[in-house]
């Protein structure tokens, strides 16, 4: 059974070239137009594949009529009946799917809340979790201890003694 | 030693540790040169708006991203691999040290000539001495002769620890019942510091490594005193 309808379906797209993989009875009363970009019974606004398998709107009476007026000279169409047309078979213009959505906006939005939550963790952190420094930080000790390093000609190529004149006495 | 917001490598005190530098900055440029690649991949493949829908394959796209990297390899092991020999080469140490790691302090023995053996341990910090560098200084410091080849074997006593001095590119593990040998010749003269670096118990951060280099009749000198 199962193969049979796969060589049911395999012979339709050999003949029509047409959508054909299951979900026909979810349609409704869609036309079938075409392959679409994947074979399956769906519609997908795309700008790389604007043809979809099958029109966007089920057919009524009034649309079938348009088609009909549709096969003769488009300048009888209005305006009006255009834009019915074309929404028939479709659910948005060009424009529309290329359209900016803002989504940039909360995206930013979001990212700053979360770094700001970050930055007020460190700095409660900062305030009730962290131990006072060593006193070997203080400004008095760290200009003793640069003294002692420049003495000793710590890093002397490239690091804090090559930056030190030591024929001056100063920093170069 | 390391200064303050030090983010590279401490300038070197030995011959080896300057090959290890131009290694390290000759893989930094090959590295930063990929990431700048790939990041104007990245930025260009998000601003496109092309779509080619039935890609599949892209035969010589691919042998170009496999051959390349090939050679950008090439061009990195190429001096690591020189480098790893160059360190192992055998110099005619003129003398042999041997450290011993203890929880938690390190003990020298120079028994080449004369015996001597020592202990290093951290000097605590105090708050009047404004010049002390806090948990890097010993009251023993390891005096040693400059422009000398050096053979330094490292154990331990209880645990693991390892001996390490950044501006000399020397690391070794000391293991108990294991003897580590390395071996380093130091440019100039100079207090160098490291610290023990292999996890070894609640004083681990506390047990550092100062060699004081000086020249070769300062360590007569030395070593003359000491034996006494």
């Amino acid at each position: 059974m199962a193969s049979r309808l796969l060589f049911s379906s395999l012979r339709q797209v050999q003949k029509l070239q047409k959508a054909c993989i299951h979900g026909r009875s979810r349609i409704g009363n869609r036309e079938v137009v075409g392959f679409g970009f994947n074979g399956q019974y769906s519609y997908q606004d795309r700008i790389d594949f604007p043809m979809p398998a099958i029109r966007f709107k089920e057919s009524t009476p009034d649309i079938v009529a348009l088609r009909e007026k549709e096969k003769g000279d488009w300048r009888k169409l209005t305006l009006e009946e255009k834009k019915a047309l074309y929404r028939a078979s479709f659910c948005m213009t060009f424009t529309e799917m290329n359209a900016p959505t803002g989504e940039w906006k909360s995206i930013i939005g979001i990212a700053c809340v979360l770094i700001s939550i970050g930055i007020w963790v460190f700095i409660l952190e900062r305030l009730f979790v962290y131990k006072e420094l060593p006193t070997s930080f203080s400004e008095e000790s760290k200009k003793a201890q640069l003294k002692r390093m420049i003495d000793l000609r710590v890093n002397p190529i490239e690091g804090i003694s090559s930056k030190f004149d030591y024929e001056k006495g100063e920093w170069k | 030693m390391t200064t303050w917001s030090c983010m590279n490598l401490q300038d070197s005190a030995s011959p080896i540790m300057e090959q290890l530098i131009f290694f390290h900055d000759h893989t930094m440029m090959i590295i930063t040169m990929i990431l700048a690649m790939v990041l104007y991949f990245m930025a260009s493949t998000i601003i496109n708006e092309l779509v080619d829908r039935y890609m599949l394959e892209g035969q010589t796209m691919e042998l170009m991203w496999t051959i390349v990297p090939a050679v950008i390899l090439l061009f990195i092991t190429t001096p690591s691999l020189r480098l790893l020999y160059l360190m192992d080469e055998i110099h005619n140490p003129i003398m042999t040290i041997k450290t011993i790691g203890h929880q938690w302090y390190w003990s020298y023995e120079y028994s080449d000539f004369v015996n001597v053996e020592f202990d290093s341990y951290m000097t605590p910090y105090e708050g009047d001495n404004k010049s002390m560098f806090r948990l890097l200084e010993t009251d023993n410091h390891v005096t040693l002769p400059m422009h000398s080849f050096i053979r330094i074997i490292v154990t331990a006593a209880d645990v693991l620890h390892s001996w390490t001095i950044p501006s000399l590119g020397i690391k070794a593990d000391a293991t108990p019942g294991r003897l580590n040998q390395s071996s380093f010749m130091i440019n100039r003269p100079g207090l160098l510091y490291g610290q023990c670096s292999e996890i070894c118990g609640a004083n681990h951060s506390f047990m550092p490594i100062v060699i004081e280099s000086v020249s070769t009749e300062n360590f007569i000198e030395w070593i003359k005193k000491l034996s006494e």
